[in-house]
């Protein structure tokens, strides 16, 4: 991928405040103090509640955004701006580089059509409408023709794994099911910008893992830009191409899981990744240093850069001295310190 | 004395009141009664305004009248032209497509009675205006609460204008639509309408503020219109609630049209009522009483059906195939059908009803009298005047002397010491009081005493503003001279009310501990919650005659309802893991309810008082028609005399003492329910 193509989603000093008066106010505080914080801390004396605070981050074309964070921590509020269910107070979001703040209600509408699809944490079915027709509502608003848009529907809900159950009502459905309903509502369209917004939080760990599954099947096979909101630190692992973690509306580090798990930025990301099985998650080339030149000890235990670090301390266990490293073609890229491997998976000690 | 309570504050102020008035009595009369010259002719002014008013708009309102004609003389030609075969048949087939056998074996069987009784063309002429007035308040209704969803802004006053609507009595209605239409059953059209719409209103505005967040959500990123998404998902998404409004809908409307018949003018069945009434032929007036509860059971339960979850589905087939019955014998038996008026098989089943009454009345005349003046005498009056005025030779044996009096209040400051020392100061303030309105009666308390008590009352359930706004309130009745009529009100309704607390409560507590008992009180109740209220008249009629005790009793059994099924709910709905604590506590059943059962239903139970008092404000201006005082005899007088300033201002006095009430439960419950978290 080219760096200099525009990101699909931009992102730049986003704040969402709720309260009375909130635009001017923000506009206030951000004039009078320099940094975020103290505008924030302005703004809560004023019993505002400062929701988003300044998040900036862009999302590739075909990338697997994911922002975590604790209840209350503002990402089901960051997305809803994203998608411009919410109006964000300040700042600039960009959708291919199109203004979505300024946009129109008419052209906000045609987007929705055309561009977004959003799946809910609770669903939100509509009750009163079977599956086919709840998969092709987004199709009924556009005027899409009854059989034309039940085809549609007829093939997405295929692709969720719903065949046969066409004709039942959300209620009839278990809690899989029916995301599996949101799913595939949110696709009729050919979206090509996913919100999830904790689409597997309310659901059975089983189903759940399921579900991530199919979902990592399905995005492999329609390459969407996708925005994944979660407060499960596994399923970001699992699924992110790069995780926000988001803190008291601030957006505190953006990375890749190995970042996050081995870098984390401050106390409350290493906390999230406490309980994380590191060595499954961090690759050996994020402890290696690279170069060639580097003097190593005599064994070579056949490391490779891609490894995860439990399998590269597996191989080396008994080794003190300084590994090679190489690519699957066993070109030698780098070195390994044993210790430095060990010590990566006990950063939650230090 | 910092440490007094709130309510020991309130108390006390009220106590000190009093006493200064009752001190003062006699040196000081215009402490006690409010002096006439100081009255506003406020009922005048608001007259003259209101007609001002009301001539203003009359060219309009009589062009709608006349508009309104064609639509309600369509459907009266079609109801009673139908053959009533085909009538009965097609109900059926749409209670069968609604509820299934059960709902269409209802239906024939209560068409059936209905047409055998030969009230058939009545029922139909009520129909009529029921089936106009009701698509008349859906669409305002339902416009109104859209409007209100969709313009947060106006949500606040429109939600008052409700209350506000919800409180004023039917009667109070009528009075200006009667300037404003002439008479005629257009009246009773509007006025339905008009007071069927708020239920309509209140419940698609509640419906459509709880559709799921995710839902309006969903709808919006699927990129619908503002008008896809209200129509295509919200709207269907509230589909339930909204359903709810149309079955109150429906009720409401048909126990206005009864109640309007009060105007005359059109042969309704409501009409047929009154003018067997008051010739006194009570199997006749039972006969057609029963016709219109019947009517009122099947609209509700078979409107009652969509509100449900998950409705079974019935067999189309089967209803076309009911419908088809009907038309073929309509066809075949259309020369020799009788007319459905001159069926009368239940002639001689009223007329043993009226042999029986009779005889059942001089039979137990000894028991029947004395069961009424004993509560008159031993109760309602002493309630009214007060002892020191209703206790005489002639009723209890003795004269009230100053000497009881002292003693009346020396038992009451005593037992107010003994719960003062206790810790519960107020409640011992409250007894002295007590005792003090006992002697006086609340229909000769002294104003300033009823302001400030009202007041500081207001003022523990609701903070400062609620007090302003009863005292402000209070004030405006007691200058515009509707003083003693409104005492007179606030003393039958309070007797009920009290009656319906002790009672309901006791069936309520009974009902939550035994499901026997609940099995046999609920059907009780669900009927006593469908038949409209004027039917309530008949049977007390029956059996006590014209007057104060049968119009007591008619509101009992009307607003008795709502505090048996809170104070069941109530006790019923202790979440399990709080019984089972106090079970792993040790606790006996007696103490689980006591302790743990009654406590935490103590908001629901408020609520249900709530619902009772405002039931039984309703009921007293029905209740005029078979012998009150007070305000619902001056709305039932300015009715016949087309008095607009007169029912205008009685009306607003009985919805202030409404709306006074309810405000104060209301904020007592709420304050309840803040305390135990919920």
């Amino acid at each position: 991928m080219s760096g200099s193509e525009t990101p699909a989603i931009t992102c730049r000093n986003v704040w969402q405040v709720f309260g009375n008066n909130a635009d001017s106010a923000l506009k206030e505080a951000l004039s009078r103090h320099e940094t975020p914080e103290a505008a924030a801390q302005e703004l809560r004396g004023k019993g505002l509640v400062p929701a988003v605070q300044d998040a900036s981050f862009d999302v590739k074309e075909g990338e697997l955004f994911v922002i975590m964070g604790l209840s209350g921590s503002g990402k089901s509020t960051l997305i809803r701006c994203i998608s411009h269910l919410l109006h964000a107070t300040g700042g600039e979001i960009r959708i291919d580089g199109e203004d979505i703040v300024e946009a129109s209600p008419k052209r906000l509408i045609e987007l929705r059509r055309k561009k977004l699809g959003m799946v809910f944490q609770h669903f939100g079915l509509f009750p009163h409408m079977t599956v086919a027709e709840n998969v092709a509502y987004p199709l009924r608003v556009q005027g899409v023709k009854k059989k034309q848009r039940l085809a549609k529907a007829q093939e997405v809900i295929e692709l969720v794994g719903l065949g046969g159950r066409e004709k039942n009502f959300p209620r009839e459905l278990s809690g899989g099911q029916r995301q599996r309903v949101g799913i595939a509502r949110s696709l009729v369209a050919d979206c090509s910008v996913w919100f999830l917004d904790e689409p597997f939080s309310a659901l059975d760990p089983l189903i759940r893992r399921q579900l991530q599954d199919e979902f990592l099947e399905i995005q492999a096979k329609l390459k969407t830009t996708i925005v994944f909101i979660t407060h499960d630190i596994n399923e970001a692992l699992k699924l992110a191409d790069r995780i926000a973690i988001m803190r008291d509306g601030k957006v505190v580090q953006i990375g890749t899981p190995a970042d996050i798990v081995l870098r984390p930025v401050d106390d409350y990301v290493r906390e999230f990744s406490k309980d994380v099985a590191k060595g499954r998650h961090a690759r050996v080339a994020s402890v290696m240093q690279e170069g060639e030149h580097h003097v190593y000890g005599a064994d070579d235990p056949g490391l490779r850069q891609d490894m995860t670090l439990d399998a590269a301390l597996a191989r080396c266990m008994e080794l003190y001295e300084p590994v090679p490293v190489r690519t699957d073609d066993g070109k030698l890229v780098g070195v390994v310190n044993p210790a430095d491997l060990a010590a990566a998976l006990q950063v939650e000690q230090g | 004395m910092a440490s007094l309570s709130k309510g020991s504050i309130a108390a006390l102020i009220a106590a000190v009141v009093g006493a200064l008035c009752l001190a003062l009595e006699s040196s000081v009369p215009w402490l006690v009664k409010f002096p006439a010259a100081w009255v506003l002719p406020a009922t005048d002014w608001v007259g003259a305004a209101m007609e001002w008013f009301l001539a203003l708009i009359k060219p309009a309102a009589r062009s709608f009248s006349a508009l309104m004609f064609y639509p309600m003389e369509a459907a009266n030609y079609v109801l009673s032209h139908t053959p009533w075969p085909l009538v009965i048949c097609a109900t059926t087939a749409l209670a069968w497509s609604l509820g299934g056998v059960r709902m269409a074996l209802m239906a024939v069987v209560g068409l059936g009675f209905v047409l055998a009784s030969g009230y058939w063309p009545e029922s139909m002429n009520t129909l009529a205006l029921v089936a106009v007035s009701v698509p008349l308040a859906l669409i305002i209704g339902g416009g109104i609460g859209i409007l209100a969803n969709e313009y947060p802004r106006i949500r606040q006053p429109v939600q008052a204008v409700l209350d506000i609507m919800q409180t004023v009595p039917t009667f109070a209605y009528l009075t200006p639509l009667l300037v404003l239409f002439g008479f005629g059953p257009v009246v009773g059209l509007i006025a339905s309408a008009i007071y069927a719409a708020p239920p309509m209103a209140r419940n698609v505005l509640l419906g459509l503020e709880r559709v799921e967040p995710e839902i309006k959500e969903a709808a919006i990123m699927s990129g619908g219109t503002r008008l896809q998404q209200l129509f295509q998902c919200e709207i269907p998404s509230a589909g339930q609630q909204i359903m709810v409004g149309v079955n109150q809908c429906l009720m409401a409307a048909l126990s206005m049209v009864i109640i309007a018949a009060v105007i005359g003018g059109f042969d309704d069945i409501g009409w047929e009522v009154l003018l067997t009434m008051r010739k006194a032929q009570f199997g006749q007036s039972l006969l057609a009483g029963l016709v219109i509860v019947i009517f009122a059971i099947l609209i509700d339960r078979m409107s009652g059906t969509l509100t449900q979850d998950r409705r079974d589905r019935h067999d189309p087939r089967v209803a076309w195939g009911i419908l088809a019955l009907g038309v073929v014998v309509s066809v075949a038996f259309w020369g020799s059908v009788q007319q459905p008026g001159t069926y009368a098989l239940f002639n001689p089943v009223a007329d043993s009803v009226d042999r029986g009454l009779s005889s059942f009345t001089s039979a137990n005349a000894e028991f029947l009298t004395a069961l009424k003046n004993n509560v008159l005498f031993y109760v309602l009056l002493p309630m009214r005047i007060g002892l020191d005025q209703a206790v005489l030779p002639f009723t209890w044996g003795f004269a009230w002397t100053p000497m009881m009096s002292a003693a009346l209040f020396a038992a009451g400051a005593a037992a107010g010491v003994v719960f003062a020392l206790r810790g519960q100061m107020a409640l011992g303030v409250m007894l002295l009081i007590a005792a003090g309105m006992l002697e006086t009666g609340i229909s000769q308390l002294p104003w300033p005493f009823v302001l400030v008590g009202a007041g500081a009352l207001a003022w523990v359930a609701g903070g400062r503003g609620l007090a302003i706004l009863t005292v402000v309130l209070l004030g405006t009745i007691l200058l515009s001279g509707l003083w003693e009529r409104a005492l007179l009100s606030l003393y039958l309704s309070g007797a009920a009310v009290f009656a319906c607390a002790v009672m309901g409560g006791a069936i309520g507590l009974a009902s939550a501990v035994s499901p026997g008992v609940w099995r046999v009180v609920r059907p009780i109740c669900d009927m006593l919650q469908t038949i409209p209220l004027f039917v309530f008249l008949i049977p007390v009629l029956m059996v006590f005659q014209i007057g104060e005790f049968s119009a007591f009793l008619a509101i009992i059994a009307y607003a008795i309802v709502p505090m048996i099924r809170y104070t069941r709910h109530g006790l019923v709905s202790t979440p399990d893991e709080m019984i089972e604590a106090a079970t792993a506590s040790g606790a006996t059943k007696w103490q689980m309810l006591k302790d743990i059962r009654a406590p935490y239903a103590a908001p629901s139970i408020l609520l249900g008082l709530n619902q009772t008092i405002l039931y039984a404000f309703a009921m007293l201006v029905i209740a005029a028609l078979i012998g009150t005082t007070g305000l619902g005899q001056s709305i039932y007088l300015a009715l016949g005399q087309a008095d607009v300033g007169l029912g205008i201002s009685a009306g607003a006095a009985m919805a202030i003492l409404a709306l006074i009430a309810d405000r104060m439960v209301q904020g007592f419950a709420e304050e309840r329910r803040k305390a135990l978290g919920l």
